[in-house]
């Protein structure tokens, strides 16, 4: 019988993360209420076999007051009642970031103004791997409307900048450069993050994590 | 060269004038039957007989990812290429540790749904700072994969080098006197096999004993990984038999023949 105690409790505390592949303290997907404009960004699964290896991200934006939510994606977009849990086709989903309030009446005039163009060029333009694809989209939103926050390391295709590119972090606290071959990002709050042909490993700050190019592309705090 | 390039567009064109309502891209993507396994892997290895100087490297962690994909317009012998990419670090004189390949060469033999044998060739770089002489290689790799039960597929490859650039690297492996460096990995995958629209495919963990020789030391260690396994539509093959056999489907079906 294996016990887990004393100098080994970090031990235990990674290999149960391990076999659980979880993150900890995942954000809710209950729907907020309407009482204030609300805007999201979620991830899903693809479907099999590539379930575990690649995710797609969507934005979704509903005004005060109102009870259906605006998508906006690539491949998609459209009103539905309950994209947290119940957007079609894509499994598992994780709920990124989330604004409220006056921040999401900012946020949501962006990117209705914003996202339409950024998916017709993209939808023109799209390859599946390595980019641009529906993650590329994902991206360039954030990035575009200075809205913090990262999408995950799954989303191969995220930090696709073509032949060579770089910038600001979408986060906002760091700094990348990306080639199809490699790239790097780094930053206060992402820590550490290389890109090798479109897949990401590296070491999160904050929330504190290891970033994995498998499952919910993390090990550790989820990402806000 | 230009032979080969007007064989392609003979078949091609041959192909091509068969369809009756398809446009060239479309009646390509008909023709072209493909696959491809891709594997994230960490490998953890340890020496296990050293060589007469002793280990120069005591321990070797590597991670990384391995794709390997393969077209044609049979369905049964392939092209097949690929890349290897992995990092990670050695012990003992420790240090930063690379091995990189890419396979632009090679042949792949398909049978059942995603199961093949492969052979490869192309170049690569493999080495460790302060421990392993930093060398270019080239390998000749053959890998077989096959679903065992729907839940189970046996993985396995071998990996034979010949070193250039690193004169301390040459005949390194005592047990294959015909090249510098040896490796092996045996694993097996744990998951499952799908059918959806008609696509073969498989995902899983998989956990493997791995084996290596360099510098005339002899390494054994663990693989634990991720694989994902595509093929195209086992329809289209059967579309293929059925039409070889003389016995074809109507062109608009897309049901697999019983």
């Amino acid at each position: 019988m294996v016990s887990f105690s004393g100098t080994v409790a970090p031990v235990r505390w990674l290999w149960l993360l391990a076999i659980s592949a979880c993150v900890i303290v995942p954000r809710s997907l209950d729907l907020p209420k309407n009482d204030a404009t609300t805007v999201a960004l979620l991830s899903g699964t693809l479907g099999h076999p590539l379930d575990n290896i690649a995710r797609h991200p969507w934005f979704a934006v509903r005004r005060k007051g109102e009870t259906l939510w605006v998508v906006y994606e690539v491949g998609g977009s459209g009103s539905e009642p309950d994209p947290f849990r119940g957007h079609h086709a894509y499994g598992d989903p994780i709920l990124h970031a989330m604004w409220r309030g006056n921040e999401a009446d900012r946020a949501a005039a962006c990117i209705e103004k914003v996202a339409p163009g950024v998916k017709r060029e993209i939808e023109s333009d799209y390859t599946f791997y390595p980019g641009p694809n529906s993650n590329t989209f994902g991206d360039r939103v954030l990035r575009t409307c200075g809205l913090h926050a990262s999408l995950p390391s799954t989303a191969i295709g995220k930090d696709w900048r073509g032949l060579i590119g770089g910038g600001v972090t979408s986060e906002g606290t760091g700094l990348q450069l990306e080639t199809p071959l490699l790239g790097v990002k780094i930053g206060l709050k992402e820590g550490v993050e290389i890109h090798i042909m479109g897949l990401s490993v590296g070491i999160d700050l904050w929330p504190p994590a290891i970033i994995l190019p498998l499952g919910p592309g993390r090990l550790g705090f989820a990402d806000r | 060269m230009r032979a080969i390039v007007v064989a392609i567009g003979l078949v091609l064109t041959s192909r091509v004038a068969e369809a009756k309502r398809c446009s060239l891209f479309c009646e390509l993507g008909r023709a072209l039957q493909g696959g491809a396994s891709i594997h994230y892997e960490a490998t953890a290895l340890t020496h296990v007989d050293d060589a007469p100087h002793g280990a120069v490297v005591d321990d070797l962690v590597l991670v990384g990812a391995r794709v390997h994909p393969f077209l044609g317009l049979s369905d049964e012998i392939q092209y097949h290429f690929g890349f290897d990419v992995a990092w990670g670090a050695t012990t003992g004189r420790g240090g930063f540790a690379y091995d990189m390949t890419l396979y632009p060469l090679g042949v792949a033999v398909r049978f059942g749904g995603t199961a093949f044998v492969t052979l490869g060739t192309g170049i690569g770089v493999m080495g460790a700072t302060r421990s392993l002489d930093d060398a270019v290689l080239l390998p000749l790799e053959a890998t077989v994969e096959a679903d065992l039960t729907n839940r189970l597929r046996l993985l396995a490859r071998a990996r034979a080098s010949y070193e250039a650039g690193a004169p301390a690297r040459h005949d390194g492996a005592p047990s294959a006197p015909f090249a510098d460096e040896l490796e092996g990995m045996v694993g097996l995958r744990v998951g499952h096999h799908y059918m959806d629209h008609g696509f073969p495919s498989g995902n899983g963990y998989f956990l493997g004993v791995s084996y290596r020789e360099f510098e005339r030391t002899s390494y054994l260690g663990l693989t634990f990984g991720y694989e994902v396994d595509i093929g195209s539509p086992e329809a289209q093959r059967q579309k293929i038999h059925r039409k070889r056999a003389g016995h074809p489907l109507p062109e608009d079906s897309n049901l697999i023949a019983p």
